[in-house]
């Protein structure tokens, strides 16, 4: 098992995946915090990141739809904050990120799947006095040292 | 009446009725804006205000380009009326004349087959304008009875003016007459009327300009 | 709003009328231009969207109150007071289909501003209880929870944890004798809140002494967009009460157009005194650090840029070349769109505009301005500051299936910064 001890090495070590592998990983990732997201969208997106064979025009299906649904659900500018509703709107990102092709994201796709994931995460612990963002970043870890594994 | 009394009444009480109008009203509307005042901004200025304001009064005349593209009919006619109307009233002798008698200032004057010629433009350009503020939606939509009235007050004096020139239809002293009234009734339609922009618009162009010019931005 | 009537309205007109808006109303010549200055009007091409007609009860108060002849007229009765009828008909033209772009104001031949008198204007709309619910509701939070959106600190602080997990940097919150306050809008917090962590990495690497504070840390002022005053004064207050607290020198007003309007140019007007503090737009700062050559980048945006000009912070607030040098700066391909800089299109979604269910449609179908320019400059992303415009603009990049990413400014920046040295050389 790899160990991952912090950002530093989980980003460069998801860096170092091909485009495929960084998919493969972020999908892990949303499907992590899928339950937080009511949105059937969203887990059909998930369902056609996932697969290793995906074509390019499920995948294009796919980033419109994310899209789609990361404009349906972000919180209007002056509308009351529904945090559970922001993380549907962090989960969709994440999904999002997946299928962006990586040189129009920082760290690439995986990496800000990562980060959207753990930000669903965060909303739904808002007000509370528990570190859901730590608790999502450990499991991450988890699923990306279990993938590396999974591919030696 | 004869037609000499009525020159005479035209250019007697008439005319001195006309003025006091005129003038009084446009004092009064004046002094109604200037003495709302306006309130001192206390936000740290970025820019000048007066510089600001000054600038926005000269460059407001110049028309921007994308909104020329979309507007050129309004703004071209715009131009060519308010060039011929002014020119006409300022450079034509008899007109030089009259103000060198009341206010004792003259200047040269252009050539009265140019002022003709002018005054033929701006009669067409103003008809024009009649047909654009009936047929046009935006235009039709905003226009009120006054904006009827003013177009008839400024359109008479220029046509009375041109017909009085060349002498046509009636005798000599019923056309300058008849051109009179209609001078008349401008002066006295003006202070209640959106003719006062003639004044007011190195107001408004000045708070625009200082308005922006505080913050920095050129208008 | 509790107490509405139609003569707190009327008299909150009145109150609004100063000698700029009586000249305005008396230099009208109905030329029809405003209307195609106003994407409101050029992508619905509907009259009664000209700018000019947007105001109409508030020129007939001035002209029943403040001309002789008007007042005559009102005398004798012969003159149509306006009616409550005529006010809640007018409420969609003043709030749903005017964001206070102030494009208006800028085309005007005989100088009128036109936003400055909607501004105005809706100070009487709002008590007359004629405001979309959706402001009513954002102001009301506004003043209850200190956030129009309901953001409370318990959100904020979760979301400034994450955000130093993953930055590895530390968030000043409450650092008393900081040299900056960093004011935050809801829409950053709760949709882009990358925003902090960019600023965090720049700040770090620029050396800026900077701070939150837990007690003032909300930019937007729903009390402009709806037009209350009074309430926009508290929320501006709030912000000097915590400058005081924490005794710093500058505050940042962060990606949020309206936000920038409210605390830079309208504050102190609104709480009567002037500020003991400079307010620097957060391009400002940024600009100034470039200038001074505090920001080193590693890498570029190689990708075609385009500039959306937030209407608040370009047109009506000053800040436009500064976007510029920074772009200029940071991508290889920066092409500027065909109207621009302070001549820009507004992206229709601002002034209480996109918290207004009821004007979805509208604000969608007048997008299709900013569409024309995008055409025309064919970008790879569109690059703005402000959070409103930048969710509006994918919005509407979504509804007309354009495949352009909207990126922020200040993130575009952090993403290119070099490491910081951390030798301290």
């Amino acid at each position: 098992m790899v160990e991952i001890a912090n950002d530093d090495d989980f980003r460069r070590l998801l860096e170092g995946l091909d485009t495929a592998g960084q998919r493969a990983v972020a999908a892990h990732f949303v499907d992590n915090v899928l339950p937080l997201s009511g949105d059937d969208r969203i887990r059909h997106v998930t369902e056609i990141i996932a697969k290793p064979d995906a074509r390019e025009d499920d995948l294009s299906m796919a980033f419109h739809t994310a899209r789609t649904v990361t404009v349906d659900t972000h919180n209007r500018c002056g509308a009351e904050c529904d945090w559970q509703d922001q993380a549907g709107y962090f989960v969709a990102r994440a999904a999002l990120a997946a299928v962006t092709p990586a040189d129009q994201l920082a760290g690439g796709p995986a990496f800000q799947a990562a980060m959207s994931s753990r930000m669903a995460r965060t909303c739904m612990g808002i007000g509370t006095a528990e570190d859901t963002a730590g608790q999502e970043r450990q499991a991450q870890y988890r699923i990306l040292s279990e993938f590396i594994q999974s591919q030696e | 009446m004869s037609e000499n009394d009525f020159l005479l009444l035209v250019r007697g009480p008439l005319l001195t009725g006309a003025t006091i109008i005129f003038m009084l009203g446009i004092v009064v509307r004046l002094l109604e804006i200037l003495v709302l005042g306006r309130k001192r901004n206390l936000a740290e200025p970025r820019g000048s205000a007066v510089k600001g304001g000054l600038r926005t009064i000269v460059m407001r005349s110049i028309a921007e380009r994308e909104t020329l593209q979309r507007t050129a009919f309004t703004e071209v006619t715009g131009w060519i009326f308010h060039i011929g109307f002014l020119v006409t009233l300022f450079f034509y002798t008899p007109h030089i004349l009259l103000i060198s008698k009341v206010a004792g200032i003259s200047w040269p004057a252009l050539p009265t087959t140019v002022i003709d010629a002018l005054s033929i433009v701006t009669i067409i350009t103003l008809l024009a304008v009649l047909i654009h503020r009936i047929g046009n939606r935006v235009m039709r939509f905003l226009s009120r009875f006054q904006d009827y009235l003013v177009w008839t007050v400024t359109f008479l004096p220029v046509l009375t003016g041109y017909l009085a020139f060349h002498r046509v239809g009636l005798s000599p002293t019923m056309l300058i007459a008849i051109h009179i009234l209609s001078v008349e009734m401008l002066m006295v339609v003006f202070p209640f009327t959106k003719l006062m922009h003639a004044f007011t618009l190195f107001m408004s162009r000045y708070y625009n300009g200082a308005i922006a010019g505080y913050r920095g931005v050129n208008s | 709003m509790s107490g509405a009537s139609l003569e707190r309205g009327i008299h909150a007109f009145k109150e609004a009328i100063d000698a700029p808006v009586a000249s305005f109303f008396s230099s009208c010549v109905r030329c029809g231009l405003c209307a195609h200055a106003c994407l409101f009007f050029t992508e619905t091409e509907d009259p009664k969207y000209t700018p000019i007609h947007k105001l109409e009860p508030l020129r007939r108060v001035w002209q029943q109150e403040y001309t002789f002849w008007g007042r005559l007229a009102s005398a004798l009765g012969l003159s149509k007071p306006v009616t409550d009828e005529d006010l809640a008909d007018w409420e969609t033209l003043v709030y749903d289909s005017c964001t206070m772009c102030g494009r208006c104001s800028m085309i005007c031949p005989v100088g009128n501003d036109i936003a400055y008198m909607i501004r105005k204007m809706r100070e009487g709309m709002a008590v007359a209880g004629h405001a979309p619910p959706g402001l009513i509701g954002a102001t009301q939070r506004a003043v209850t929870i200190g956030s129009p959106m309901g953001v409370k600190l318990p959100a904020l602080q979760a979301q400034i944890r994450q955000v130093e997990e993953e930055t590895g940097m530390t968030i000043p919150v409450d650092v008393e004798g900081a040299d900056y306050m960093l004011l935050l809008s809801s829409m950053e917090i709760m949709n882009f809140p990358e925003f902090i962590g960019a600023l965090a990495k720049i700040f770090d690497q620029a050396d800026v002494s900077w701070t939150i504070s837990s007690n003032a840390f909300e930019a937007t002022n729903s009390g402009i967009q709806i037009g209350v005053s009074e309430i926009a004064a508290e929320l501006v207050q709030r912000i000097v009460d915590a400058v005081e607290k924490l005794k710093v020198k500058y505050v940042i007003s962060p990606e949020c157009g309206h936000a920038y309007m409210a605390i830079r140019w309208e504050g102190p007007n609104l709480i009567g005194k002037p500020y003991s503090f400079k307010v620097v737009h957060v391009l400002e700062l940024l600009d100034e650090l470039r200038e001074q050559g505090r920001l080193k980048l590693s890498s570029k945006e190689s990708q075609r840029l385009t500039y959306h000009d937030p209407c608040q912070i370009a047109r009506r607030g000053g800040v436009v070349q500064q976007p510029r040098n920074l772009l200029n700066m940071v991508a290889d391909d920066f092409a500027e769109m065909p109207e621009t800089g302070t001549m820009n299109w507004c992206c229709g979604a601002g002034g209480g505009v996109s918290s207004n269910e009821r004007a979805d449609e509208l604000r969608l179908t007048v997008f299709k301005r900013k569409k024309a320019q995008l055409d025309a400059v064919r970008p790879d992303a569109i690059v703005s500051a402000c959070s409103n415009c930048r969710i509006h603009l994918e919005d509407g990049l979504e509804k007309y299936a354009m495949e352009i990413p909207v990126l922020s400014l200040t993130e575009t920046i952090a993403e290119h910064l070099a490491e910081k040295d951390k030798s301290g050389e």
